[in-house]
């Protein structure tokens, strides 16, 4: 049941409590291993902010639209 | 249904982060200046409290103690950081623009949104202790182009007035959020009405001197009130020289908060609420 529901669950955006880095599920973080469309629930729990080092715990799901052209700056941010 | 809740000065949380040891690449000033730090909502190693209020999530007063103190270089995104320096000089050294040097003594205050990516590092570089209010904001979008504006508050000709000095107001520094920050210093026996701009929003009422009544709570040194679903308040002062910062902003609808408020404001919800809410599992904790 729940992996069915998952497929159909829009992507989430996650924001560091820490710096404000962002992770965008549908965009991934690939120059840190991470490929688009990876789950948030799938990254491993002691992953960390690769800019400051805040725990994966301490991010917030955030509704907060781009800035246009935003996508592009925060796959590389 | 709760339209307010109070923070009592001793109910926050209460950090002191030191320049040696573990932080000493975060915090300068090795090997003894320390940062000593009161937050209103949860923030690093503080956990306990309430999440943030509307798009706000950090609400802290600071403490840079000793020359060379404060915060080494490090990154920002997306955060919208505004400080109010209260004594002492803060330096802040910023990437955003072509980059820059800022020196921000009392009245003086800035607004720093990191947007698309900035540094910054913050610095008391005179004999006297720094103390300042910093505030963390969600933008309304993401990946904004950074800015820095920076402002000064009249403490000596603006007495007895409610001054806006982050919003939308004449002379208030932009910000890129349905916000407005607002500073009253004044005197025993006046009163202040304050109108929010629709039912939508809430107000923060902050004492950082003094003594005021608000929403119906005497409230003292460092207490503060969060109000929403109302249409205006008054802020009765009750001391000489209270200092009181408001912050009014829209109440987004936001999943954590009211996570923590079902868990934590003794509210009865069903299991039919709960499993009708926006989202009910949060991930990573």
């Amino acid at each position: 049941m729940m992996e069915i529901k998952m497929i159909d669950e829009p992507f989430k955006r996650l924001l560091c409590l820490g710096c404000g880095f962002s992770y965008d599920e549908a965009l991934g973080l690939p120059e840190h291993g991470l490929a688009p469309g990876t789950r948030w629930a799938d990254i491993p729990e002691d992953w960390v902010c690769p800019d400051c080092g805040t725990p994966k715990h301490m991010f917030e799901m955030v509704m907060v639209g781009y800035v246009a052209g935003g996508t592009d700056l925060a796959r590389t941010a | 249904m709760s339209n307010s809740f109070i923070i009592r000065s001793a109910e926050r949380g209460h950090d002191m982060i030191r320049s040696d040891g573990s932080r000493s690449s975060y915090i300068a000033g090795h090997p003894d200046g320390f940062v000593t730090r009161a937050s209103s909502f949860n923030f690093h190693e503080y956990q306990g409290g309430r999440p943030g209020f509307g798009p706000v999530r950090v609400f802290g007063d600071e403490i840079f103690h000793g020359a060379g103190c404060g915060y080494n270089m490090h990154p920002h995104h997306n955060f919208v950081i505004c400080a109010f320096v209260f004594a002492g000089e803060l330096t802040h050294i910023n990437t955003a623009g072509g980059g820059m040097v800022d020196r921000l003594q009392a009245g003086d205050y800035y607004v720093f949104s990191a947007g698309s990516g900035g540094k910054h590092s913050e610095l008391s570089v005179t004999p006297e202790d720094m103390h300042a209010i910093y505030l963390w904001l969600l933008p309304e979008q993401l990946y904004l182009p950074p800015t820095y504006h920076r402002g000064h508050f009249d403490f000596r000709r603006k007495r007895n007035e409610i001054v806006q000095l982050v919003g939308d107001a004449d002379g208030a520094l932009p910000i890129p959020q349905d916000i407005r920050v607002s500073r009253l210093m004044a005197d025993k026996g006046r009163s202040f009405p304050y109108r929010l701009r629709t039912t939508s929003h809430g107000v923060y009422v902050f004492v950082r001197e003094g003594s005021i009544r608000c929403g119906g709570a005497e409230l003292g040194h460092r207490d503060s009130v969060g109000l929403w679903a109302i249409d205006s308040m008054d802020i009765e002062v009750l001391e000489d020289d209270s200092d009181v910062i408001i912050v009014e902003t829209i109440m987004i609808d936001d999943e954590n908060i009211q996570k923590w408020e079902l868990e934590h404001a003794g509210h009865r919800v069903s299991a039919h609420d709960r499993t009708m809410g926006p989202e009910t599992q949060r991930q990573g904790c």
